[in-house]
């Protein structure tokens, strides 16, 4: 049992280099976009080799929390994978007869995906840095299931633009923010028997007459550099006719989250129309004969404005008759939504005897409405005006489909902000020996969903690290990504020490993962018994130290942005919280202002937090308020707000595990409780030094690594340190060379040493005067 | 929880050159000593081992130099240390003697040049 467990400990490194082997290829997987499943079967299979475990399960909550679906598996009896099992992961355990168990779940808060467990037949198999490597591997796990879901969310809308799209008569078509066209659907190719685009400049260009080519391109580079709505009428080349017939082609900008990404835009054949009113100019004699043989609806009206005449388009359209439609009766069919506008428009044209234009809905034969495009031109005959002649399009189905469009685009929106919020949690989870505070608060209405996250996170050295960032973008796409970041920094954070070296593994998955991604991060770890700081600033503005006598930012550790380039240089800086000092990290939405300098911006916040209350919260509140005062934020913004709480007391008080892992945590403890007493570095590295002897000898002659513990107290008084290290086993003098050294540096660093032997063990007690120099 | 340690290894020289940071006590010991003996080829002069970036060293790791100069020596190899003259861990070195084991150089360029 003894020797198991030396062995284990001396191997514990080797164990974390290949577990940081495994854990980078499997985060490349998973940003490199690898299929869900397959991920999560290479998780396994990684976790059961670097873990000696006997079985590895992922075990997936069941939409009714109910119980847990076996998704993937090693070593599992037969039967097991696919199956739903009980909620309870004990009852598991009981069948697989394992007798140690470590499991890690699986998501970010508010997104419970689920649990990765390990089991084996030997008990105290599993130790702290397996439990560290697993949750590693469930936050891989859970970026993965983060972006498989967006992914998913993502082909839903697509696949639904497009299934609409080609489902419709009418012509659709879609271009990127360049103007080049991205998608044109069935109907189109139908259309023209060709291909869109090509020839440099307008999606249209190669299928329009060439009489119109001109114009078309004209007026659509300059729609597209305003981002205006579209609208213009042209001949486009059509297949069926071998010819050209008159379409008008309308297209609306498209957002995606306040950003301009391109045109989604529809044609309509209304070649009948043009040809009518072409043919209405020349005679109009004929007038009637022609509008009844017309595909088109078609009226004249009198110079009050009372409609005399429709054709056997429209009457078609209405299933009414000729009757019905005379006068203004003819409104009683426009939908009671419309009517008002629909009149107001004829009215005010009328006035001006000007043409007028139209879209509104129109009851049709079949009991529903649909819309119509109406348009109306004066009439004259022998120079005097005597009524309108109008003529309408059914343009239903276009109109439909920019409804569902909208829909599709405003729920994206709305996953997007439903993404970003389950990603932050409003408490974060308490860390022990800090306060924190954070805020996030999303831009402008109607402009964007940003990317900007914050996550605190435990290192298994005891340090607390803490992460800002800002993904370049918005919407569903940054917010996915902000996602994945956050979780990539939770696996990375919990394996590397050093913030430069985080920051710069996230930076190379980036740049060789399939989405470019980029992003600004400060990465930052604080030992919150030292008040040491390590941080790196990858494209971001630097931290603000709110120290009792003022506040400045922490200067260094500056880098390029995260997905900016390979090889990147990532540098850190190293600062020292004085006590009773506050960090504040943000995005860049508190201080960037178009209206106003950074510089200055950053002297404002500065000012601000030095003013500000010495309550976290309300130091948040202030600052938001501040910066950016009773108005929404023109951008994103997230603060995360950090104190070490201060040493109360003089005196540190332990008990231990007698075992070698506990010497990190002593010295830990130590470190903060010794920097309150001011002693200098070299003091410090001394006395832990001592003590960690001590205690070094405590766990040595333990009986074995079962209950046994040690306790050790150390107290400061006027200039003296006394610290006393008690075990209940017996202090060896000489116990090997090595031992005999451990020996020498107590009494040698220490003032004064005694050690007592008790029946129930031994206690050590160690004093030495600090504050000056002690007698040579 | 053991503690953190790092070894970076390069060979300059004719030389292994290992800077070792982090922190070395009885949970990491043994293995920092494994790492250290393994990465000496046959060919290699000496183990230039710098302590530098080395934040905490106890007895457990002023055991590993002992053992690894002494294993060394049987294969013929040279162990060299390095430690700046600032470092907090030098009253240690001084105290356990650890000169009488290996040279202590104040500079890697020092080691080096030997």
């Amino acid at each position: 049992m003894l020797r198991r467990k030396a062995d284990r400990v001396g191997g514990q490194l080797r164990v974390r280099a290949s577990q940081q082997a495994a854990l980078a290829s499997l985060g490349q997987h998973a940003l490199g976009g690898m299929e869900l499943d397959e991920l999560l079967d290479a998780t396994v299979a990684a976790a059961a080799r670097e873990l000696d475990a006997g079985q590895v399960v992922v075990l997936e909550r069941t939409r009714d929390g109910a119980g847990m679906l076996a998704r993937a598996g090693a070593g599992l009896p037969e039967g097991v994978l696919g199956g739903v099992l009980p909620a309870d992961a004990a009852e598991l355990a009981r069948d697989l007869g394992s007798r140690s168990v470590i499991a890690a779940r699986i998501g970010a808060a508010g997104r419970d995906f689920g649990v990765i467990q390990a089991h084996s037949g030997a008990e105290g198999h599993f130790g702290d840095d397996d439990s560290h490597f697993l949750q590693a591997l469930a936050n891989v796990l859970g970026a993965a299931v983060e972006r498989s879901t967006v992914d998913d969310l993502m082909r839903d809308s697509e696949a639904q633009f497009r299934e609409l799209a080609n489902t419709t008569p009418a012509l659709m078509w879609m271009t990127d923010a360049e103007g080049d066209v991205t998608f044109v659907n069935e109907g189109w190719l139908r259309f023209t028997d060709g291909r869109p685009g090509g020839e440099g400049g307008g999606p249209f260009a190669s299928s329009a007459h060439p009489d119109d080519r001109e114009t078309l391109l004209a007026s659509w580079t300059e729609t597209l550099r305003r981002q205006d709505d579209f609208r213009h009428e042209y001949r486009l080349r059509h297949a069926a006719s071998d010819g050209y017939r008159w379409v008008l082609e309308l297209g609306t900008p498209r957002f995606a989250g306040g950003e301009f990404v391109g045109y989604v835009g529809t044609a309509t054949d209304i070649h009948e129309r043009r040809a009518m009113e072409e043919a209405l100019r020349e005679s109009e004699a004929s007038f009637r004969e022609l509008a009844n043989t017309a595909p088109a609806m078609i009226w004249t009206t009198d110079d009050h404005g009372l409609i005399t005449f429709v054709n056997q388009g429209w009457l078609e359209f209405t299933g009414t008759n000729l009757h019905e439609e005379m006068g203004v009766a003819w409104e009683l069919g426009v939908h009671p939504d419309d009517a008002a506008l629909t009149r107001s428009t004829w009215q005010e044209a009328r006035a001006k005897l000007a043409e007028w234009e139209l879209e509104y809905r129109l009851h049709h034969h079949s009991g529903e409405y649909r819309w119509i495009s109406d348009r109306g031109v004066p009439r004259y005959a022998g120079g005097r005006y005597v009524g309108y002649v109008g003529t309408a399009v059914d343009v239903h189905e276009r109109k439909t489909i920019e409804g569902r469009l909208l829909e599709v685009y405003e729920r994206e929106h709305a996953v997007a902000e439903t993404l970003q919020r389950s990603l932050l949690p409003e408490r974060l989870p308490p860390v022990e020996g800090v306060e924190l505070a954070a805020r996030y608060l999303p831009g402008a209405r109607g402009s964007a969903i940003g990317g900007d996250w914050y996550d605190v996170l435990e290192r298994p050295d005891g340090r607390v690290a803490l992460v800002v960032g800002d993904v370049v973008g918005h919407g569903l796409r940054a917010a996915a990504s902000m996602g994945q970041l956050r979780n990539a920094f939770r696996a990375y954070g919990m394996v590397e020490a050093s913030p430069a070296e985080v920051v710069a593994r996230i930076n190379r998955l980036v740049m060789h993962g399939v989405e470019q991604v980029m992003a600004t991060v400060l990465y930052l770890v604080l030992d919150r018994e030292t008040g040491e700081v390590a941080f790196s600033a990858a494209g971001h503005p630097p931290p603000l130290l709110i120290a009792p006598d003022g506040a400045r930012f922490l200067d260094g550790g500056r880098s390029v942005p995260i997905g900016a380039a390979d090889p990147a240089v990532f540098r850190e800086a190293t600062a020292l919280l004085p006590p009773g000092s506050t960090l504040l990290l943000y995005t860049d939405g508190l201080v960037e202002r178009r209206d106003a300098p950074l510089e200055g911006r950053l002297e404002q916040l500065a000012a601000a937090a030095a003013a500000a209350d010495t309550e976290l919260d309300g130091l948040c509140e202030h600052l938001l308020g501040s910066m950016l005062g009773d108005g929404d934020p023109g951008d994103d913004v997230a603060i995360l707000a950090v104190r070490p709480l201060p040493v109360a007391e003089r005196q540190v008080s332990l008990t231990l595990p007698a075992e070698p892992g506990s010497l990190a945590v002593l010295r830990r403890r130590l470190a903060r409780f010794l920097h309150a007493t001011g002693a200098d570095e070299l003091q410090r590295y001394e006395i832990t030094l001592t003590i960690s002897e001590a205690a070094g000898n405590a766990i040595e002659h333990a009986y074995g690594p079962g209950d046994e513990t040690f306790e050790v107290e150390v107290s400061f008084d006027e200039g003296v340190l006394t610290a006393r290290v008690r075990d209940s086993g017996s202090w060896r003098d000489q116990r090997g060379e090595h031992r005999g050294r451990g020996l020498r540096i107590i009494e040698d660093l220490m003032d004064e040493v005694t050690v007592e032997r008790h029946g129930d063990g031994t206690h050590v007690t160690m004093r030495r005067r600090l504050g000056r120099e002690r007698a040579a | 929880m053991s503690a953190p340690a790092e070894l970076l290894l390069e060979t300059r020289d004719g030389s292994v050159v290992a800077q070792l940071g982090g922190e070395v006590d009885m949970s990491n010991a043994s293995y920092v000593r494994d790492q250290l003996l393994a990465s000496m080829s046959n060919e290699a002069i000496a183990l230039v081992l710098d302590i530098s970036g080395c934040r905490y060293l106890d007895s457990a790791g002023i055991e590993v130099l002992f053992d690894v100069s002494r294993r060394l020596a049987r294969r013929r190899q040279e162990l060299r240390i390095v430690m700046p003259p600032s470092s907090p861990l030098r009253r240690v070195i001084e105290l356990t003697e650890v000169h009488t084991a290996a040279p202590v150089y104040e500079s890697l360029e020092g080691a080096l040049s030997e």
